[in-house]
């Protein structure tokens, strides 16, 4: 070591020898103790200096920066800074109020957290609607939030809305009125006493004023007819729970007739069967061409052609006439043989009903409508089924109106134009001329939410609250009145139009207070309802009290004389002959097309042809006797086909559809709007202009259509049901009778094997997914039905585990009952399910790749008679099964099941492997296959549902829907009904709170309180005195798949009908 | 070296009179020359399509689940079919190392290594799909038993999908170590002939093999440990991908001849798998006198029996749907056979039960074309059968308001090129990189099936020698 020469050294200590650093390298393993470490003098000899440190936290902090730059969305959550009085921040307020667009009406309960309204329910207590809601009434709240809605007034120009101030705007207004300027006001049915109100004070200050209400899907026949026969120019009050047998012609009264809510309502009453032993329900016979709603639900469907109606009711007149003494009226030739023998049987249960009964038409030809008034009075229907006393007002539109108007800004005689909240330019069918005539308007002010297609027309948007923003109160039905009341300020720049037309009244009526048209509201209600009342004496405390119910009842009409009228000189339409025919209906979802920016009702499927987004001409079906079923002329599903009639042609795509009267159409009106906003523009095809004016009234009907083979392929067709029947029976080519469905499972047959050409009979009919009797056969059934059931239990008692079974029995046990009979298949729950449960939206494109979100649906099913079948709606959801495959599936335990018998999801363990949904029996599953409401973190994927700029739900002020006791879910994580679970925790906590046992009341599942005919049960199993345990022991109950032991927790009934059977063959 | 007496019947398994060294040359050069053009082409075209792959898996993982046409009723489409038919085709190497090895079946030495490298690359792409047909990949971790900070959170051990997971990486695992295991005497052979950085690598990969009488003995008892490791695992393994669909509650799925229908079905579209590969690799590298007519006919055989098995399992099941009396059951195998997916059953039929019953000829068995066409055949029906009772089944059960049809998007059929392109880039390599057929093992069968030994030109000395050595 000491030699100089080696050739390895360490350093100048090396070779000078350092005897401490030789000592050193001899210890190979030196330790430096740790206290002397800490010495700073130690410390110092550490290569890194101060400098250093500073220079690698610089850069350390730099690459942190610039790493960190990647911008992360920044969610601000803002605490209040003075807490309001009623806002409990996780505690929902409730405020009753009504929904109102149009004459559509729904007293309702907003449901609001931390200020904003999220959820609509029903109100229990009014008398028109009962608790009861609508599809249409449970989407208004995703309305508020539309990004569409004009954001305050101002000048339109290209479909824009300049920024305005409504100072401005009322200077330009009220500089342009003079008191001799000719005023109109457009609008549909408006059913609150304070706007008419506002616009009489209008009226006073301009007296060349007029308003012109008119209804796209219009009543107007029935109120004249009613007006000549009674004196009353009003829509009657319809008592269908007092009528046992119903006779529908046309008239969608439990879809989308005048008030369905209301209807249904009393529809079910007899509907339901509440005692098995000796069951007595109502019968409903429909007469149409088209498969509607109601009609679905008829015990007998009666096929006409829409050209046959006039015949129809004629026939019927004269069959009830001559039993009852009346004048024959003049009924002409031409109803097909099937129908005029069936008017006959329904004419023969109406006369053993007399009194009991009700006959309704959606006709709108004066003429019928007379006819059918007589038919009622014939009956005795007047005063029992049929009462004025509440005349409904929810129709009070009359396009004789708007012709007259149009004519008058042709000749330049209007000088003003409001357009109230209506939208001639797109539903009129005689739009086109509306429009040539509107541009000779010198002056158009439209209050419209949206720039649609009349506002685009217009030179002011004068922007109208959305109704949750809104003070205000609604007559739907005479002396029936509820109140509107804010639940949230106005998002945007809006004002309501009664108080821009008492401001432009320079009304005297107008306080100088915060809230104007509230103390105008007030007064007026004050001066009219408050003397009707003996409840309270002071005004203010009327005033909360009916607030706070949101409905209040006084007077009403007197009776009128139900004086007969001449029939004999009536003339009813004449049936068109051979020869294609076409009806054009409204649908659940759609309306007359104001519902077409509400993405929640455009994927709602349609009830009957269970498509979305978009509309579909329906074609009829027939079956080869062999093994085909096929649509008119070869047609597919999603086929494209050449509408012509006269000189206009257009292009629809189509749908095969059972019950559709063969060589006719159907195709719903509201669809193909073009200016409705990001998510309705050109969804489906505009039909308005094939709506017909006879006598200056609308005509839902065409006769002489010629529907062209296929001509081409819808890009998307977006249907959630293919396989629609369960069971159409009809005669094979050898004449035998056989399911023609089931023979038609087959695609192919095997040439040799005769056999194959029946398919495979009951391989529909034999499952346990829909049991279904003629109530005159329902012992019999129910004791067939409970002898399989006994059967399939004593099968599932057979277990490895004996002992598993009882895990459930204490505590809470959560179940469903739902009762096919009530159920009319609205679809009111799905959509109030899409707003409880932040639903995703999921658009055409993946609808029609079957990739839908819905948690409920209800499943159609056709069976009977293969021309004229039956109908049976089924809400499925989870069905909660006890013995749940897709539980043990699950690789990562991340669905399983509650000590209270729920099947729980739990979405951040969640995978995504979608073995669950595959082993699910009931196909209730639903993966989040986008990104659909922007939960991942980075929004690089959103989805777009209708090539929206900014994708539906993501932006803030749509997000603002969402309930925030539920989950929004991520990308790739399964979901599916909770049996509303955040309902049940909330519940519990209310009873907890109470120290009380937990009651029914307390827990109602969204699709439960949605009904509005109450087919839903929601409850505890274990609560011996719940309503549900009560339902339980129905003996019509059973469980959809029983024998696959999965254990489910909903009991359906089953489905009863009391068909005229003799009409069946 | 002590050898069983050979029949006369036998024919010989190496032909053209091989001696050690030229076994030596004939399979050691494959791995030494410059590639030719058929095989650059042949690798760009693999890795074009795993290219194709990989574009399509991260659009996948991108943008979500809803790139394939997957829908509320039918979970599983190509996705699963793709995987439960790259772990059938994963199937014959294991089946042929093990099975065959403890049945002493010497003519397995001319195919094992090429199957088992195959059975490696199959089962990677089978595990691909696993992954990445999830909706969630960023948390696929969550399958995996440990304990975690999440609970700590264990999986569901009631669930197939768990047991698939063990049971694959299982089989991974083993296959993998026994393949090594064989090629680490040839990777020494390939060492001793090579210079510079290639003799350091294959020293590296060969563990410094020197041929001892030691080494041997350890590597003969090793391949024996791993054989008989291996061996319950060609039957469990797609036994219990057969779980997957037998334990649950869908008709068409829950059945209980599904392992043993299953287990024939992987052998079958695995040896299918070996002749595609076989018949072409014998040919471009010239290994006509390793893998013999004699092979491909003894694997035609195998096919032909696990094919008929499979025939009896379809008729055994529509017999039974019938026999159940259970609508559900029988609508699902009428579904099958005559429903909107009825040329799939039809195709699988055709594939799987009537063409490989031509193998009852000689003269077929022993076609070279016969035999690469009917693989390919083979292959097909087998997919079909996967997609058959996944994508048939799901498309039609219980309710029929929530039936639907299915058929894949670009992506999905993008995704099944790549794993095309991903097993045959591995396998390109593979040619490229070790002897595809075993020359050690070849070299221990030479005295017993050469042909200079036993067949029907052998040197009379040799024969007796055969007989005197035994």
């Amino acid at each position: 070591m000491k030699d100089n020469k080696v050739a390895i050294w360490i350093g100048q200590k090396d070779l000078n020898h350092d005897p401490k650093f030789m000592e050193e390298a001899g210890n190979e393993f030196a330790r430096i103790p740790l206290d002397k470490m800490a010495e700073s003098s130690t410390l110092e000899q550490v290569g890194a200096t101060r400098r250093d440190f500073l220079k690698y936290l610089g850069f350390g902090l730099g690459a942190a920066t610039v790493a960190a730059a990647c911008e992360i969305p920044v969610r601000k959550a803002i605490p209040y800074v003075v807490k309001p009085d009623a806002i409990v921040p996780g505690v929902a307020n409730y405020y009753a109020s009504s929904f109102v667009k149009g004459g559509d009406y729904c007293a309702v309960l907003v449901k609001t957290r931390e200020g904003r309204p999220i959820k609509i329910e029903g109100n229990d207590l009014s008398p028109v609607t009962m608790g009861g809601t609508s599809a249409r009434a449970q989407a208004t709240v995703l309305e508020l939030y539309d990004v569409n809605r004009i954001k305050g007034p101002g000048r339109i120009a290209d479909g824009l809305v300049s920024d305005g101030s409504w100072a401005a705007i009322d200077k330009e207004v009220i500089g342009a009125l003079r008191p001799e300027s000719k005023i109109r006001i457009l609008s549909n049915t408006l059913l609150s006493p304070a706007l008419h109100a506002a616009i009489a004070e209008f009226s006073a200050a301009y007296p060349n004023t007029k308003l012109v209400q008119y209804d796209a899907v219009s009543s107007a026949a029935m109120l004249i007819a009613n007006e000549q026969q009674f004196g009353m120019k009003t829509v009657p009050d319809y008592h269908f729970d007092g009528a046992k047998v119903i006779v529908g012609f046309e008239a969608d009264f439990l879809g989308t007739w005048i008030s369905p809510i209301e209807y249904a309502k009393g529809y079910v009453k007899n509907r339901k069967i509440e005692h098995e032993g000796h069951a007595t329900m109502s019968r409903h016979y429909h007469v149409e061409s088209h498969m509607s709603l109601t009609g679905s639900n008829a015990d007998n469907r009666i096929l006409v052609k829409p050209s046959e109606q006039g015949a129809a009711i004629a026939a019927l007149y004269n069959e009830i006439a001559a039993q009852t003494g009346g004048t024959r009226v003049n009924a002409p030739a031409g109803l097909n043989e099937k129908a005029t023998a069936a008017i006959k049987a329904a004419a023969k249960d109406l006369l053993a009903n007399k009194g009991a009964s009700l006959v309704v038409s959606g006709s709108n030809m004066v003429s019928e409508q007379l006819l059918v008034n007589q038919i009622n009075l014939l009956l005795g229907n007047y005063g029992k089924t049929i009462t004025f006393e509440h005349a409904s007002k929810q129709r009070q539109g009359d396009e004789r109106d708007v012709a007259r108007l149009i004519e008058e800004m042709q000749g330049g005689q209007v000088d003003v134009l409001f357009i109230l909240g209506a939208n001639p330019s797109f539903d009129l069918p005689q739009a086109e001329a509306f429009n040539t005539a509107l541009e000779q308007v010198p002056l158009r002010i439209s209050t419209n939410s949206h720039v649609d297609e009349t506002t685009g027309r217009c030179h002011w948007g004068a922007p109208d609250h959305h109704i949750l923003e809104s003070w205000g109160d609604v007559e739907p039905k005479a002396g029936v009145y509820s109140l509107m009341q804010p639940t949230i300020n106005p998002l945007f720049d809006t004002r309501q139009v009664g108080l821009s037309f008492l401001t432009w009244a320079k009304s005297a009526k107008l306080s100088t207070g915060d809230q104007p048209y509230h103390d105008f509201i007030q007064e007026l209600w004050k001066e009219n309802m408050f003397p009707h009342q003996s409840e309270y004496s002071v005004f203010q405390a009327f005033w909360d009290h009916t607030l706070h119910n949101g409905v209040f009842n006084a007077g009403g009409n007197t009776e009128p004389a139900y004086n007969a009228v001449d029939v004999s000189g009536l003339q009813v339409r004449k049936p068109a002959g051979e020869g294609m025919e076409l009806s054009l209906f409204e649908t659940v979802n759609m309306g007359a097309g104001q519902y077409a920016n509400n993405p929640w009702l455009q994927e709602m499927p349609d009830p009957v042809n269970r498509c979305v987004w978009g509309n579909y001409l329906s074609v009829p079906v027939s079956f080869d006797g062999w093994k085909t079923i096929e649509g008119f002329a070869g047609l597919k599903d999603g086929d494209l086909v050449n509408l012509t009639s006269g000189e206009s042609s257009l292009e629809v795509p189509v749908i095969q559809q059972f019950g559709q009267m063969d060589n006719t159409f159907g195709i719903a009106m509201g669809y193909g709007r073009t200016a409705a906003g990001r998510c309705g523009n050109d969804i489906g095809v505009n039909v308005q202009s094939l709506v017909q004016i006879d006598n200056g009234l609308f005509q839902y009907y065409r006769s002489g259509i010629q529907v062209s083979g296929k001509a081409g392929r819808e890009d998307h067709f977006a249907c959630v049901q293919y396989h629609h029947t369960m069971g159409v029976k009809t005669l094979d080519k050898n004449g035998d009778e056989i399911n023609a469905d089931e023979a038609a499972l087959a695609s192919v047959s095997i040439p040799f094997f005769k056999k194959t050409r029946r398919g495979f009979q009951g391989a529909l009919t034999d499952r346990s997914i829909i049991h279904g009797a003629h109530v005159s056969e329902l012992e019999t059934f129910l004791e067939e039905l409970h002898e399989q059931r006994e059967e399939f239990q004593h099968l599932n008692a057979q277990s490895l585990y004996p002992d598993y079974s009882d895990h459930y029995s204490r505590g809470h046990h959560w179940g469903m009952h739902i009762d096919l009979n009530a159920c009319i298949g609205c679809g009111a729950c799905t959509v109030a399910c899409m707003s409880e449960n932040n639903v995703p939206v999921v658009g055409k494109h993946n609808v029609a790749r079957h990739q839908e979100m819905t948690w409920i649906r209800i499943d159609r099913y056709f069976y009977g008679d293969f021309e004229n079948p039956k109908t049976v709606y089924q809400p499925m959801m989870c069905q909660h099964c006890d013995n749940a495959p897709c539980e043990n599936v699950c690789p990562v335990d991340a669905t399983n099941h509650s000590s209270e018998g729920l099947n729980q999801m739990i979405y951040n363990r969640c995978v995504g492997t979608r073995y669950c949904a595959n082993n699910c029996p009931y196909k209730v599953r639903r993966l989040n296959w986008a990104d659909y409401t922007t939960a991942d973190l980075w929004p690089i994927n959103e989805h777009k549902i209708n090539q929206e700029k900014v994708q539906f739900y993501a932006d803030d002020l749509t997000r603002m829907v969402l309930n925030p006791d539920v989950t929004v879910r991520s990308r790739g994580v399964m979901e599916k009904c909770s049996f509303c679970v955040q309902r049940i925790q909330e519940g519990k906590l209310n009873a907890k709170k109470e120290d009380r046992r937990l009651l029914d009341r307390d827990v109602r599942t969204a699709c439960q309180t949605a009904c509005p005919t109450g087919a839903i049960t929601f409850g505890d199993k274990n609560n011996p005195e719940g309503e549900l345990t009560g339902k339980f022991k129905s003996p019509l109950n059973y469980i959809v798949l029983e024998e696959t032991n999965v254990r489910s927790s909903v009991n359906y009934t089953v489905k009863v009908n009391n068909a005229n059977e003799a009409l069946d063959a | 070296m002590s050898h069983s007496p050979v029949s006369p019947i036998r024919a010989p398994l190496v032909e053209g009179h091989k001696t050690y060294h030229q076994i030596t040359e004939d399979l050691s050069t494959p791995t030494e020359k410059r590639p030719n053009a058929a095989w650059w082409g042949a690798f760009a075209v693999a890795l074009t399509f795993l290219t194709i792959g990989v574009i399509c898996i991260v659009l996948t993982i991108w943008d979500g689940i809803t790139e394939w046409n997957l829908n509320r009723t039918i979970g599983w489409g190509w996705d699963i079919t793709n995987f439960v038919w790259w772990i059938g085709i994963g199937h014959a190497g294991t089946l042929i190392s093990a099975i065959l090895l403890l049945f002493r079946q010497k003519w397995r030495t001319g195919v094992n290594r090429a199957a088992e490298a195959m059975t490696i690359f199959a089962v990677m792409c089978a595990a691909l799909f696993p992954a990445i047909h999830v909706g969630r990949i960023w948390v696929v971790f969550f399958f995996f038993p440990y304990p975690n900070s999440r609970g700590p959170l264990w999986p569901n051990f009631n669930s197939p999908l768990l047991w698939d997971l063990f049971a694959i990486s299982t089989y991974f695992t083993v296959s993998l170590l026994f393949w090594y295991t064989g090629l680490v005497p040839d990777f020494a052979t390939l060492r001793d002939r090579s210079k510079g950085l290639r003799r350091k690598m294959y020293n590296f990969v060969s563990f410094g093999w020197t041929g001892s009488a030691k080494h041997w003995q350890r590597h003969e008892s090793l391949s024996l440990v791993l054989a008989g490791l291996a061996t319950p695992l060609v039957l469990s393994v797609h036994t219990i991908v057969s779980f997957d669909f037998a334990t649950s509650v869908i008709p068409g799925w829950h059945t209980t001849i599904f392992p043993p229908y299953f287990v024939a079905g992987a052998i079958f579209s695995g040896f299918a798998m070996v002749q595609t590969l076989m018949v072409i690799t014998r040919k471009v590298l010239n290994l006509k006198q390793y893998i013999t007519l004699e092979h491909i006919e003894s694997m035609n055989k195998v096919i032909l029996l696990t094919g008929t098995i499979v025939g009896v399992a379809y008729l055994t099941e529509l017999f039974i749907s019938w026999y159940s009396g259970y609508i559900y059951e029988q609508f699902a195998f009428f579904n099958r056979a005559l429903g909107p997916y009825w040329w799939s059953y039809f195709g699988m039929m055709l594939c799987n039960v009537i063409s490989p019953q031509l193998f009852w000829s000689k003269k077929i068995r022993r076609s070279v074309w016969w035999t690469f066409f009917m693989s390919i055949f083979v292959n097909i029906g087998m997919w079909f059968e996967r997609f058959v009772i996944i994508a048939t089944t799901l498309a039609r059960d219980y309710l029929p308001s929530s039936w639907s049809y299915y058929s894949p998007s670009w992506v999905e059929i993008g995704i099944f090129l790549g794993t095309l392109g991903i097993f045959f880039t591995f396998y390109l390599l593979f040619t490229r990189l070790a002897p595809v057929v075993a020359v050690a093992e070849i070299k221990h069968i030479l005295k017993s099936a050469g042909d200079q030994y036993i067949g029907k030109d052998a040197h009379h000395h040799h024969s007796s020698e055969i007989t005197q050595e035994s």
